[in-house]
Order: structure tokens, then C-alpha cells, then sequence
């Protein structure tokens, strides 16, 4: 009797299994399914976003509209507080304008400063060095969002989380916390438009005539730089030899990046003040300096000063 | 006692006992509302009542001799030279004391303000020179060449250095996280390429 019964629950499980999952994969998206959509309606809707940047103690308003212009993807962005800052981006260009400078262009798949442009992107790289994990629903700037986490595999960087509108799949939220779970940085929505048509300011935008892009091919070639040691997911984005800003110092530059996290490092003379060790800003910013000889690596970047501590140390030149 | 004795308040209010039954009077405090009342009632008569009639004087006036605080002489260096100053200038000093009270609580209350401003100035100088962790100025970051999202936050300094060393290493700090967030925007665009290189490293 007990077997029967038994071979009774074996046989109607997998069916009644069979039958949920189908109604459960449309509930249930996974984490990365989400980012994924997010990623997919971040390049094909067209929307306006108020969004408030929260860094440290300074709090930036911003507008980010986003269209599709004669078949071309083109986005706006506005600082909102104090003296004017836009960036536009037409396709692969986005220029900068800004008051105290002429306006400049470079090569760029997202306007740099609103979302991560890996959100836009390929999300799905991101998976070397981080975690997709689903979390809880809330609700922000009035709407039903889904709480995705992105956790780091290793202790090298911080955890970020993304809240994404259930409705148009634009994100709402991100957040970015140290290991003590303290806010770095935050971008919130606080209001989200769908829109049917570009907006007009798109349109002029893609009929402007935008100063040409820089060319990267004007950067010097750097020294063949290698690293012994990188957190999992990083990879060098740029190496070249140029001048710093605002400085007549010379540097060997190499940029490294896991996606959604970008480091620099430099190789200089040594200065004539002696540079701290270790320097942590507010927005979770940190620098180390190492001193090899009479050369100094400086590495810049939003993770903890460890991790820029041992990729510091772990620098060889080939 | 009673009747009669609300007959010789009554007299007494005029003016026509002698002092013994005065003395007596006032040694009974039964009598003394009969006494408040009748010279009340004699001043209202004659178009003498004050303003605000206060009905319990003598009541108030207790109270508040009550509610004197006891004064206390200060205590002062007694040094034995100058203890018969002291006794000699006792009384006179018993005057002066609620002034110096009132006035110490006013120079402590200054005190408090001196303090909170030389709080308030310190704190400013912690954040430049003095302090072992100064907050740099960060103005620089926002400067010409600041792309749109590059301002920062004060960045704080874990070393300690000499003043004149000061300016010139914030200036350098400042230009490495100047260039690392123009690099930023500048090499969102490009292409990975070292990335087989790298992963085989990181593979070792």
C-alpha cells in the first residue's frame, strides 16, 4: 500500500512541477534576466528620468531624457543645480558641453555619469567578478520595483544594488555600499516618464552639428605594463604615456576595469613632496601610493585600498 | 473670647487700645483676618483702597521672606592678615552678594559662548593644518577640467605632513583623481584589448 502511495507522489510531482514552471518563469524572472531587460529597455525606450545623485554630502539633481531619432540612439543629459553641464550622446558620440570649456566629443556607447554603462551594455560580463542575485520589491518614485543585488565575488570590491521598474524595465534605483554597508553612492529616480515620441530636444540634438570626436590614436604608447595579480574580472582597458590634468607631470598610464568598476594606475617620477600611502574619500574613492625606487604607482578607483594596495604591489614591467 | 475679641480688634483698628492688649493682638492669629478686614473695610470708607487689592499682604510678605534664599557670605581667602578686614566687612558684603550672583551667572553664560566660538574656530583649523587626518580642499576637482559627474567628495588624508608640503601634495592628489575621472569617460569607448593577456595572468 505504502509503495503505491509512494510511486503515486514520484509520478504527480513531476508533473505538477511541469506544469507551474511555465507560469513561474514569467512571475519569476531571474536576476539576470532582469538585468538583462533592464539592459534591453535602457537601449530601445524612450523616456525622460529626474534622478537625484547622492554622493557623500553633495546631492546632484539631473535629467536624463533618452529617444530614437532617425534611427539613432540619442540621449540627453542635464545637471540641473549650479553652472550648466549637458552631455549629449548621438549613437556612438557623446559630446560634452559644458561652460567652461568648448565643447568636446569622444567615442562612447552611454553618456558616462548616469547609470553604469555596463547596464546598457553587456551585462552579462559583469558576471566574472559579481553575483546576480535577486532581492526584495519596493516601491520608488511611485512605481513597483525589483531589487536586484550584485554582489562581488571577492572582498575586492563594494556591493551594488539595482532596483528595476516592473512595469518599464528602466532602472529606478542603484546603489553602491561598502563592506560595512554604508551608502557610497546613489542614483534615484524621482520621476520616470515613458514617452511615445522623442523628446524635442533629442530631435535638435541629432541635427546639430557636434564638434568631431577626439581621436584616441593621439594617445603615445605606454610601456608594456603587466600585472601579476588581478581581482577576478579585471582586465586592462588602456595603457598610454600622457601628461596629467592641471600638471606638467608625466605619466604612464594603465586603466583597468571588471565593468562596473574602473581603476587607474600610474607610474611617475617621484614628486618632491613625499605623497600619502593611503587616501579614502568620502564617495568611497580611495588611492594608494607605492614607492619603487625613485618611481612612484599611484592606483585611483571605487574600491577598497586594499585591493588598490596589492594591484599597486603586483605591477611588472616586461 | 471670640465676640469680644472682634470688639477689641475693632478698637484696636482705631487706634484705641493700649499697647499691652496691641501686644496681645498680635500674638493671636485668629484675630488677624478681623484686623485685615477692618482696616479693609476703614480704607474703602475713606476712598483709600490702592489699585490691586492685594487681601493677604502679610501672608505674601511671609512667603516670601520664606523663600529668600539663606545668604551666604563667600568664602574667602582666609589668610590670617586678612581676617579682621573680613569681620569688619561682613555686613556690607552680605549686600553685595545676590549682585554677584546674578552677575556670575551672567559671566558663566558668556563663558559657555566663549567657549562654543573657540569650539566652532578650532574645528575650522582642525580641517586645514593641525589635525593628523586634514580634510583636503577639493575645489580643484571641480575645476576647468572636470568632466560632468567628477566632483568628489573631501578627501581625507591618512598621513601626516609639514605645512609647506601641504599645497603641493594636494596638488598632485588632486590632479591623479582628476585624470582618473576624465580617463573614465574618456576610455568608456574603447575596446578591450589586452583582455587574453590579462586573463592568462590572472590565470597563473
Amino acid at each position: 500500500m505504502r509503495l503505491i502511495l509512494l510511486a503515486l507522489v514520484v509520478l504527480a510531482f513531476p508533473t505538477f512541477a511541469n506544469s507551474n514552471t511555465e507560469s513561474i518563469a514569467e512571475e519569476e524572472m531571474s536576476a539576470k534576466a532582469w538585468l538583462e531587460s533592464m539592459s534591453q529597455a535602457l537601449q530601445t525606450k524612450q523616456y525622460k528620468s529626474s534622478i537625484i545623485q547622492l554622493q557623500a554630502d553633495h546631492i546632484r539633481p539631473l535629467v536624463y531624457l533618452h529617444g530614437t531619432v532617425n534611427d539613432k540612439e540619442v540621449a540627453f543629459l542635464e545637471y540641473l543645480n549650479g553652472p550648466p553641464k549637458n552631455a549629449v550622446r548621438v549613437a556612438d558620440t557623446v559630446t560634452f558641453i559644458e561652460h567652461d570649456q568648448p565643447a568636446y566629443s569622444i567615442n562612447a556607447p552611454r553618456i558616462q555619469g548616469v547609470w553604469p554603462t555596463i547596464f546598457a551594455t553587456d551585462v552579462s560580463s559583469l558576471e566574472q567578478g559579481y553575483q546576480f542575485v535577486l532581492g526584495g520589491r519596493s516601491r520608488i518614485a511611485g512605481r513597483p520595483g525589483q531589487m536586484i543585488r550584485i554582489i562581488p565575488v571577492d572582498d575586492n570590491r563594494f556591493m551594488s544594488q539595482v532596483w528595476i521598474d516592473m512595469d518599464t524595465r528602466l532602472p529606478l534605483r542603484y546603489d553602491m555600499v561598502n563592506q560595512e554597508k554604508q551608502l557610497i553612492e546613489q542614483m534615484m529616480v524621482i520621476e520616470l516618464l515613458e514617452l511615445n515620441e522623442p523628446a524635442k530636444i533629442l530631435i535638435e540634438a541629432e541635427k546639430q552639428g557636434l564638434p568631431p570626436v577626439m581621436n584616441p590614436a593621439e594617445r603615445i604608447k605606454g610601456q608594456n605594463w603587466e600585472f601579476s595579480w588581478l581581482p577576478a574580472g579585471f582586465h586592462m582597458v588602456v595603457k598610454d604615456h600622457h601628461r596629467l590634468i592641471g600638471s606638467d607631470e608625466s605619466v604612464e598610464y594603465i586603466a583597468l576595469s571588471d565593468g562596473l568598476v574602473n581603476i587607474s594606475v600610474y607610474v611617475a617620477r617621484m614628486g618632491d613632496s613625499p605623497m600619502p600611502d593611503e587616501l579614502i574619500t568620502r564617495n568611497g574613492l580611495s588611492m594608494v601610493v607605492e614607492q619603487v625606487g625613485n618611481v612612484e604607482v599611484v592606483a585611483v578607483g571605487k574600491v577598497p585600498a586594499e585591493t588598490l594596495n596589492r594591484i599597486a604591489k603586483s605591477l611588472i614591467l616586461k | 473670647m471670640l465676640k469680644s475679641g472682634q470688639e477689641w480688634v475693632s478698637s484696636a483698628v482705631d487706634g484705641e487700645v493700649d499697647a499691652k492688649t496691641l501686644a496681645e493682638l498680635s500674638a493671636d492669629e485668629n484675630s488677624h483676618k478681623q484686623w485685615q478686614n477692618y482696616h479693609m473695610i476703614g480704607d474703602a470708607m475713606r476712598g483709600e483702597l490702592p489699585q490691586t487689592i492685594d487681601l493677604d499682604l502679610t501672608a505674601n510678605i511671609a512667603a516670601a521672606i520664606e523663600l529668600e534664599p539663606a545668604i551666604i557670605a563667600p568664602q574667602t581667602e582666609t589668610t590670617s592678615t586678612h581676617d579682621a578686614k573680613v569681620a569688619t566687612t561682613e555686613t556690607k558684603k552680605d549686600n553685595v552678594v545676590p549682585f554677584f550672583k546674578q552677575f556670575g551667572q551672567y559671566a558663566i553664560a558668556a563663558t559657555v559662548a566663549m567657549v562654543a566660538i573657540v569650539g566652532v574656530q578650532n574645528y575650522g583649523q582642525d580641517q586645514n593644518a593641525d589635525s593628523p587626518l586634514p580634510v583636503l580642499n577639493t575645489r580643484p576637482l571641480v575645476g576647468t577640467a572636470s568632466p560632468v559627474s567628477l566632483q568628489t567628495g573631501a578627501v581625507q588624508n591618512q598621513s601626516s605632513v609639514s605645512n609647506d608640503n601641504v599645497v603641493e601634495q594636494r596638488r598632485r592628489i588632486n590632479s591623479y583623481i582628476q585624470d582618473h575621472m576624465l580617463q573614465q569617460r574618456l576610455n568608456s569607448g574603447v575596446v578591450v584589448q589586452h583582455n587574453d593577456a590579462i586573463e592568462q595572468n590572472v590565470n597563473k
